[in-house]
């Protein structure tokens, strides 16, 4: 089960931190294919938003085909994001070894998102989510 | 006097209210809207803009000087006055017993328990007793509690904690989530509704300004920035130069073209827009 | 004092008011007390008898006294209840909800405002009657006890009132006055004044008149000794007569006995004038009007019904504007 945080200040509509954060918990493997969604009443009642917001949400998730309600049960989810990432996956052994490498290099967190932002923004551009 | 229009939860025509007989001033003049069911609205404006008046026509405490307001029968809404009048001499428990006295068929008793439970009082204090937050809690307990199809709530979170302003907030949406309810909410404090409000009414001097839902109404505006020029055919709601930089928000009329850096505003930006400018400008 | 029958409005009535309601109990009680007790007091001096076969208090008997002193205060206690709840109504019960706004709480429940206020005016209707009913038996022991002495006192207010019907009527009165008023000022102590100001005014208005609603017994008599009513009536003027029956206007003689010769210096004198100017009149009997006890409860009745058309009246204006107010 996810539990969501909706930050107010951040300029990022409510609808699309509830998508993204659905979606980083699928890609996290912190929801599987069969787990149920929390309910519209259990979102709103934790985080005081409207309603209509959460479903629009849910509705964008069965869109893009990672969820599916069914009627008077809940929402399910259907399928992974997937090609992340477990935590012993090799790719993110690579990506911390590299880590490891910047810090033994003297870069700082600030130098390392910005330095991982920028080669992210080159190798995929155009396919964002917005 | 039953809200006839299938879908609608309240709607105003006309709807004028006076005070204080023949020499007293309009509280609330011309208003026009519907509200369609299971919306959650903010009503918002400037102290003395007729919010309560508003919110008072639509429980039935008064009736309209002119027009006219659809709304559901009396068993069908709740009210909470700005005061969060209770009687004094009764305890919690008595208070929650009296909602279901006076709402037979219908009083959940659960749901008020939920608002009252996290309140730190016990059930046999006396209402004379609890703090301002504490009082809030009891009156929305027995709004809750009445299972009402529209929630009409005046100023609710005012005397709240942070943290119990968002329990309720949430208990709230809970219940809209879980039945449908339509509410309807005053507030002056913008950042309290945003968030949990889907529609917008924002009365100034009385008078309607704006109403919609919120998606339709920032959708419908622009923030504009960049060099002055003629920022026709948009229609300015409220506009600020600072040397050669103009900082505008239009109520657009198709796409804007021009040298402008376009923005989406925020619903705070959009309401302190309207409300800076003076009363009868474009709305 | 909440019962497990009472439901909705009245529920919530019951419980807001439940200290007035033991505070009335509590009240009758020592009021029962207090009459009781003196009557036992009361039981341990036999009377002393009279040769007209009628009896008096023996004179050790401080009970009786005291007894007579309590039912005078009772009996005013039971005459001014009217007045206390008309106050209680206008001010705690239906102004107060306008001045602390729980009106509108009241007001937004699944109960019409009508069934609000006619809720609330049955309980006090309820209560006001019990307890009346109550303080008229704890009036009525005592009375039968210290009645007796003293002549016309069923006629005095302090009497009268709580020993007939009337007193009733008076309560209803007070219920639709105080709705009405309480309505109207809606702020709890100028209405709770208004109100007591207006039922004093009532209840003294129809005081004074009270008297006049039956028309009066005559008897005569020959001039001369004073004229009894007979039984244990009420007089209401008396006067003379001459000897065609018509009633003498005794200023008539005013002054021809002013201008006797010597009135000034001679005492005898005012007498021989006057006896003869009705000589010189022809009168020869005097009269009485008075309302003999039987009028009791005729007057009861009339004053009643009349208390009633105003509470009727009252009462509708009360709806009315409850009506006109809150769709």
């Amino acid at each position: 089960m996810v539990e969501y945080r909706i930050d107010r200040r951040s300029g990022v509509a409510t609808y699309l931190q509830i998508v993204q954060q659905t979606k980083q918990a699928l890609r996290m493997g912190l929801l599987e294919p069969g787990d149920r969604l929390p309910t519209a009443r259990e979102v709103v009642e934790a985080t005081a938003i409207n309603p209509n917001t959460v479903l629009k949400a849910y509705r964008e998730l069965e869109r893009e085909g990672l969820v599916e309600a069914r009627r008077g049960l809940g929402t399910f989810v259907r399928a992974t994001l997937g090609t992340t990432a477990p935590a012993d996956s090799p790719l993110r052994g690579e990506l911390a070894a590299w880590a490891r490498r910047a810090r033994a290099a003297g870069l700082d967190r600030e130098d390392v998102t910005a330095l991982f932002t920028d080669v992210l923004a080159q190798h995929f551009e155009g396919d964002g989510e917005q | 006097m039953t809200a006839h229009t299938e879908g609608i939860a309240l709607e105003a025509d006309l709807l004028g209210k006076k005070y204080g007989g023949r020499r007293g001033g309009w509280a609330l003049r011309e208003c026009d809207f519907a509200l369609p069911t299971g919306r959650i609205c903010a009503l918002v404006g400037p102290n003395g803009a007729g919010k309560s008046t508003l919110l008072a026509l639509a429980a039935g405490l008064t009736r309209p000087t002119e027009g006219t307001l659809a709304r559901p029968a009396r068993d069908d809404l709740a009210y909470v006055a700005q005061s969060k009048p209770l009687h004094p001499r009764l305890t919690v428990a008595d208070t929650l017993r009296m909602g279901r006295e006076l709402n037979p068929g219908r009083w959940d008793g659960a749901a008020a328990l939920r608002v009252v439970e996290g309140g730190g009082f016990s059930s046999d204090t006396l209402v004379h007793h609890l703090s301002g937050g504490q009082r809030t809690r009891v009156a929305l307990a027995l709004a809750l509690g009445k299972r009402a199809g529209l929630l009409l709530l005046d100023e609710p979170m005012a005397d709240l904690d942070p943290l119990a302003r968002h329990q309720l907030m949430g208990l709230l949406m809970a219940d809209a989530a879980e039945r449908g309810t339509t509410v309807v909410m005053s507030s002056h404090i913008l950042t309290e509704l945003e968030g949990s409000c889907d529609h917008l009414l924002l009365l100034a001097g009385g008078r309607i300004r704006l109403a919609g839902t919120v998606d339709d109404l920032l959708a419908a505006h622009a923030l504009l920035r960049g060099p002055v020029g003629d920022l026709a055919p948009h229609t300015v709601v409220d506009s600020r130069t600072t040397g050669r930089q103009l900082t505008a928000l239009v109520r657009r009329e198709g796409p804007v073209e021009g040298p402008w850096e376009t923005t989406e505003p925020s619903l705070e930006e959009l309401l302190l827009a309207h409300l800076r400018t003076p009363e009868g400008a474009p709305a | 004092m909440s019962s497990p029958a009472l439901r909705g409005p009245a529920w919530v009535t019951v419980r807001q008011y439940r200290r007035t309601l033991w505070a009335a109990l509590a009240l009758v009680l020592l009021a029962l007390a207090a009459v009781a007790a003196l009557r036992i007091w009361d039981a341990r001096y036999p009377d002393t008898a009279l040769e007209n076969g009628g009896w008096n208090p023996d004179p050790d008997n401080r009970a009786f006294g005291l007894l007579q002193w309590l039912l005078q205060y009772l009996g005013m206690g039971l005459a001014l209840l009217p007045i206390a709840v008309a106050a209680l109504v206008a001010g705690p019960m239906v102004a107060r909800e306008y001045e602390s706004g729980t009106y509108s709480l009241s007001l937004t429940q699944s109960v019409s405002p009508a069934a609000w206020l006619r809720s609330k005016l049955l309980l006090t209707a309820a209560g006001a009657s019990l307890t009346a009913l109550a303080g008229m038996g704890v009036f009525a022991l005592g009375w039968s006890r210290t009645g007796e002495v003293g002549y016309f006192l069923w006629a005095e207010p302090y009497v009268y009132i709580p020993t007939g019907a009337v007193l009733f009527a008076y309560l209803l009165a007070a219920l639709a006055v105080g709705a009405l008023i309480g309505q109207l000022v809606r702020r709890t102590l100028p209405a709770m004044a208004a109100t007591a100001l207006v039922m004093g005014l009532l209840t003294l208005v129809l005081g004074a008149y009270r008297w006049s609603l039956m028309p009066v017994e005559t008897v005569t008599g020959p001039a001369g000794p004073t004229l009894w009513a007979p039984g244990n009536g009420l007089v209401m003027d008396t006067g003379l007569l001459t000897s065609s029956g018509a009633r003498f206007d005794e200023s008539r003689c005013w002054e021809q006995i002013n201008n006797a010769p010597g009135i000034d210096t001679d005492p005898q004198a005012w007498g021989k004038a006057q006896a003869q100017c009705f000589a010189d009149h022809g009168v020869v009997s005097q009269y009485a009007d008075y309302h003999p006890e039987s009028h009791f409860w005729p007057t009861q009745l009339i004053e009643s019904g009349i208390l009633l058309a105003l509470a009727a009246l009252a009462l509708y204006a009360a709806f009315r504007v409850l009506r006109a107010r809150h769709p």
